[in-house]
């Protein structure tokens, strides 16, 4: 220790005394030379020869000189302000040079940070929870349906909670609309409601107030609110929120605490309650029944216990809870319930959409290189006799290739900082990007962990270019300085080894265009999917009634009271101009986070069968629904005035459905039931399949019922109309609010924003791809131009003598692009077996193509072959103007 | 150069110039001189190379430098041994005697 404090010491002290230690060693070296002068003069020389003959023995001065320095302490600094200095001098004489490599390596190191900043954010991030990688997910996976989680009753989270030893609690959560009353309009709430300690078991601290305790909990407790970060702000972001009132179902909830901004899962709620205020939990009969799965379970496993203790735990419980209450599932459902790390959860779906991209801008970070790495090597040979005269005076190897790479890590840096704006000034965007596929789009920012791999980014960056072209070798160097400046054989080599890079670049460019053109393809076919609805002219609302008013006393929805609100609502807008229907349902199409799920069985093959129930999704709407929707009723007949408690008790399934189960027989009068035959449904008609999951998934079988029969407190509103839908939106407001001032409005928008917020996520995807692809291309193509440029002006000898000679202008033209299509016809073939080897890598992001799909491949293959072309057309077009005379009067 | 002399093998050099300085403090081309002399001549040492040499074992605390007045007066760099770098010539020595009686022994059995 005290000898590296001691060799700290001797540099500091060496690097100011430098210009001492310089004179000194001069004094030094010219005593030596004096006394063997003087000693060569006592042989008897005369004096002029005696100097000549110290000077030969000693040999050379300079390089000694420089031998010496290379121990002096404090050399590697001293040396690198000198490379500095001397780089900056170098770059500042090439500006041009200067530019095109510091922009071309700003738009690599740029996309590259952004889509870091993505990955720290997103996956790389510990959780903002404390001790996050302790939080899992339990989930009650159903083994007949995709759905992945049924939910838990109200019993079996308590049991959870009072029978596992290996978690330090679990708590409950769901996710209901309320409608918030005070002040202004009726707002409809998003509402998490979760047990007391739920924020605990986070280990979420409140920014204001307090989060819940126990004592919020207990029955009879005064009703209290936690408002998230985000919906504090909308309300104004007052600082004395805490112990502010709000009218909540009937009773008088306080804010107690303001939540800090942190990403919320599993939803982005708007305000928090404590389990024992929700009307609908509470409901005696949800208590009751272990069949109501209106739950999801999170739990905090123990210190010091795995992941795989904790699932052999909660396996033992989920056996006994089957045997105790075997009606507690389905019966053809596993009783397994699987743990998740909340992490895993959270970016489930922008994983591999992130490794896409950050694969593909390092893929254009390494072609950015290769061009630079070109350039350089360019420039080398018009500075080899710079470095010729440095290595002259005295500079080894080493000393000679570190100024290299001082030079090209400088202009890298100034890449860096170049790409550190860019990913600046397109975080908001990508951000936006990301929240469609992840919670944690909130953390995206260009934090310290960011701006490190900027800055080592740029600086094996910056190594890399410098290092690739190497350095002339010794013998080139001595014959540039003996005046032959021309062709060596060393300068073959390098040409050689820039065609190698420019195939690369070009094989790169070609994996890069095929990955895009899939994406684009895919996104093409995914835009192009029927989804079954007409959407362009309706106009969609969400409406939230205040649940307390269209209550009966059992905390039941009164069916009549609902029904007389749309009631209301369709005679005020039915007068409206230009209205043609009005439809409500349970939920808006290509919806993912509607799932209802559920199982039937047809009158007359419950028992045959012996295979599990058929399913469906089951949705209610009214009877315009399908009329508003554009979806085309194919058999029997829509909903109508009929269709209503006590009436006939008509269902409509869509054409799978139908196709499915009468594939040959119509299944018009056929009758099905849900609840094990107490009461059966007529099938009444069929209706075109609707997507309402996503765009990208099949629609599933579906069984509409009748909305006025099956209300709900929150539905959707569909009006079509014949001009433009927007026009409407106020009167949809007036009217909700003059059948009832407590309705909260919100969510307005056409059918066509939903479809195409559905694929803006894909779209974002295919276009970032598009344009990394497209970066890369013009790097590429501008390489290869230079490289053929710089073969032209090498051949402009050969050419001239070639036109003397008859060869025409296409003959030239032919000849200088035969030479640039060797290259990416090299290229294509590295290309498109990286390609085969990559692609399955991207096929989940793929709908409708093949991750080999010959259409995409053939397309880039034209696209690179042309932008090639385009590349090479300059250099081609110089080489035909060449004029033979001079060509061949040129010294070459 | 009438008589043959030898290339120093690499790493002799450091070796050598310790040694002449275990005799006394001396300057640059003192030591060059004094090898040469002792060696018989057999030894030249590479001028350009000594200089490097001596710093860079003034770098490592082997030797020590001052500067005082040569002979005839002149300002002179003179260098001495450090008691480090004492040791690492007993350490050389010693290294260098087994390498020479290694290679004897193969040249004299082989």
């Amino acid at each position: 220790m005290s000898s590296f404090l001691d060799r700290m010491r001797r540099t500091a002290r060496a690097l100011r005394s430098r210009h001492r230690r310089e004179q000194e060693m001069d004094d030094e070296l010219r005593l030596h030379l004096d006394l063997e002068t003087e000693a060569n003069a006592r042989r008897g020389m005369p004096a002029e020869e005696a100097r000549r003959a110290a000077l030969l023995r000693f040999g050379g001065l300079e390089q000694s000189k420089e031998a010496c320095r290379e121990s002096w302490p404090g050399r590697l600094l001293t040396d690198l302000g000198q490379d500095v200095r001397y780089g900056l001098h170098g770059l500042r004489r090439s500006p041009g040079f200067t530019a095109a490599v510091a922009v071309t390596l700003g738009l690599g190191i740029g996309a590259n940070t952004a889509v870091f900043s993505l990955v720290n954010a997103v996956l790389l991030k510990p959780l903002p929870y404390a001790r996050g990688e302790q939080l899992v997910i339990l989930r009650q996976p159903d083994a007949r349906s995709a759905a992945a989680d049924l939910g838990f009753s109200v019993q079996e989270v308590r049991d959870y909670r009072e029978m596992s030893r290996r978690f330090d609690s679990v708590v409950e959560y769901h996710s209901m609309d309320f409608t918030l009353l005070g002040g202004g309009d009726a707002r409809r709430v998003r509402t998490g409601v979760v047990s007391s300690n739920f924020f605990d078991v986070l280990e979420v601290k409140p920014l204001l107030g307090r989060a819940f305790n126990a004592a919020d909990e207990a029955p009879g407790a005064d009703a209290v609110l936690v408002l998230s970060n985000d919906y504090w702000r909308t309300l104004g972001g007052d600082p004395g929120i805490v112990g502010r009132r709000f009218e909540m179902n009937d009773r008088v909830h306080t804010v107690v605490g303001v939540l800090p901004p942190i990403p919320q899962y599993p939803d982005e709620n708007d305000v928090y309650m404590p389990s024992t205020a929700c009307p609908f939990r509470n409901r005696p009969d949800v208590l009751a029944s272990r069949r109501a799965r209106m739950l999801r379970a999170f739990a905090r496993v123990a210190p010091g216990v795995t992941l795989a203790q904790a699932q052999a735990e909660v396996d033992g419980i989920s056996q006994r809870l089957r045997a105790a209450y075997p009606d507690a599932l389905p019966r053809d459902s596993e009783a397994r319930v699987a743990l998740s790390p909340l992490k895993e959860d959270l970016v489930r779906q922008a994983r591999p959409t992130f490794l896409v991209l950050l694969a593909t801008v390092a893929l254009v970070l390494l072609i950015a290189c290769a061009n630079v790495a070109n350039l350089t090597l360019a420039r080398l040979v018009e500075r080899s006799r710079e470095l010729a005269i440095r290595a002259a005076l005295g500079a080894g190897r080493v000393r000679l290739l570190r100024q290299l790479l001082t030079e090209s890590t400088i202009v890298a840096l100034a890449g860096g900082a170049l790409g550190l704006l860019l990913a600046y000034a397109t975080r908001d965007l990508l951000t936006a990007f990301a929240a469609r596929l992840t919670p944690r789009a909130g953390e995206i920012e260009i934090d310290g962990r960011v701006l490190l791999f900027t800055l080592a980014t740029s600086v094996v960056t910056g190594v890399l270019a410098g290092t690739l072209p190497g350095l002339p070798g010794r013998e080139k160097i001595a014959a540039t300085l003996l005046g032959d400046g021309g062709r060596t054989t060393g300068d073959r080599r390098r040409q050689r080894m820039r065609a190698g890079l420019v195939a690369w670049q070009l094989a790169l460019s070609f994996v890069l265009l095929i990955g895009a053109a899939l994406m684009l393809r895919s996104f093409e076919n995914l835009r192009r999917v029927d989804a079954g609805f007409r959407g362009d002219q309706v106009l969609t609302a969400r409406l939230n009634l205040n649940f307390s008013a269209y209550s009966n006393a059992e905390h039941r929805i009164d069916v009549e009271r609902v029904n007389s609100f749309y009631r209301a609502l369709d005679d005020q807008l039915r007068g409206l101009p230009g209205v043609v229907a009005i439809g409500a349902a349970w939920t808006f199409p290509l919806n993912s986070s509607f799932q209802n799920d559920g199982t039937f069985t047809i009158e007359g093959r419950a028992a045959s069968t012996g295979g599990p129930a058929p399913k469906a999704t089951f949705v209610g709407v009214s009877p315009a629904y399908f009329e508003a929707l554009g979806v085309p009723v194919l058999r029997g007949r829509a909903f109508d005035e009929r269709d209503k408690v006590g009436g006939p008790g008509a269902v409509l399934v869509n054409e799978r459905l139908a196709r499915r189960h009468w594939p040959d027989a119509d299944p018009i009068g056929r009758r099905i039931t849900t609840d094990g035959g107490r009461t059966w449904r007529t099938i009444a008609g069929v209706v075109g399949d609707v997507r309402q999951e996503s765009l990208d998934r099949e629609p599933q079988d579906a069984v509409y019922l009748p909305f006025r029969e099956f209300p709900g407190y929150g539905a959707i509103l569909f009006v079509r109309t014949l001009g433009a839908p927007g026009q409407i939106a106020k009167q949809i407001r007036a009217a909700a609010r003059t059948a009832d001032p407590q309705t909260a409005v919100t969510g307005l928008r056409t059918l066509g924003d939903i479809r195409s917020e559905a694929l803006s996520s894909p779209r974002l995807t295919s276009m970032l791809l598009g344009l990394f692809a497209t970066v890369a291309l013009v790097i590429t193509a501008a390489g290869l131009g230079g490289l053929i440029a710089y073969s032209v002006s090498r051949r402009t000898h050969e050419i001239g003598i070639r036109m003397a000679l008859g060869a025409d202008r296409s003959r030239i033209t032919a000849m200088v692009l035969r030479e640039g299509m060797t290259s990416v016809g090299i290229g294509l073939g590295i290309g498109m077996a990286g390609t085969l080897a990559l692609s399955r890598l991207v096929s989940g992001l793929l709908f409708r193509v093949g991750p080999n799909d010959p259409i995409c491949f053939a397309a880039s293959a034209i696209v690179l072959v042309l932008a090639a072309v385009a590349g090479c057309v300059v250099p081609a077009r110089r080489a035909t103007t060449v004029s033979p005379m001079t060509a061949l009067r040129a010294e070459v | 150069m009438a008589r043959a002399n030898v290339d120093l093998l690499q790493g002799t050099l450091d070796v050598l110039i310790l040694r002449t300085l275990a005799g006394g403090p001396m300057h640059g081309w003192g030591i060059a001189q004094r090898i040469q002399q002792v060696s018989e001549d057999v030894l030249r040492v590479n001028q350009g190379s000594l200089y490097p040499a001596l710093h860079r074992l003034e770098d490592e605390g082997w030797i020590a430098a001052e500067w005082g007045a040569s002979e005839n007066n002149r300002k002179a760099k003179y260098y001495r041994l450090t008691r480090r770098g004492q040791r690492q010539l007993e350490a050389e020595t010693e290294n260098w005697h087994r390498l020479a009686a290694a290679v004897a022994r193969i040249l004299q059995t082989a």
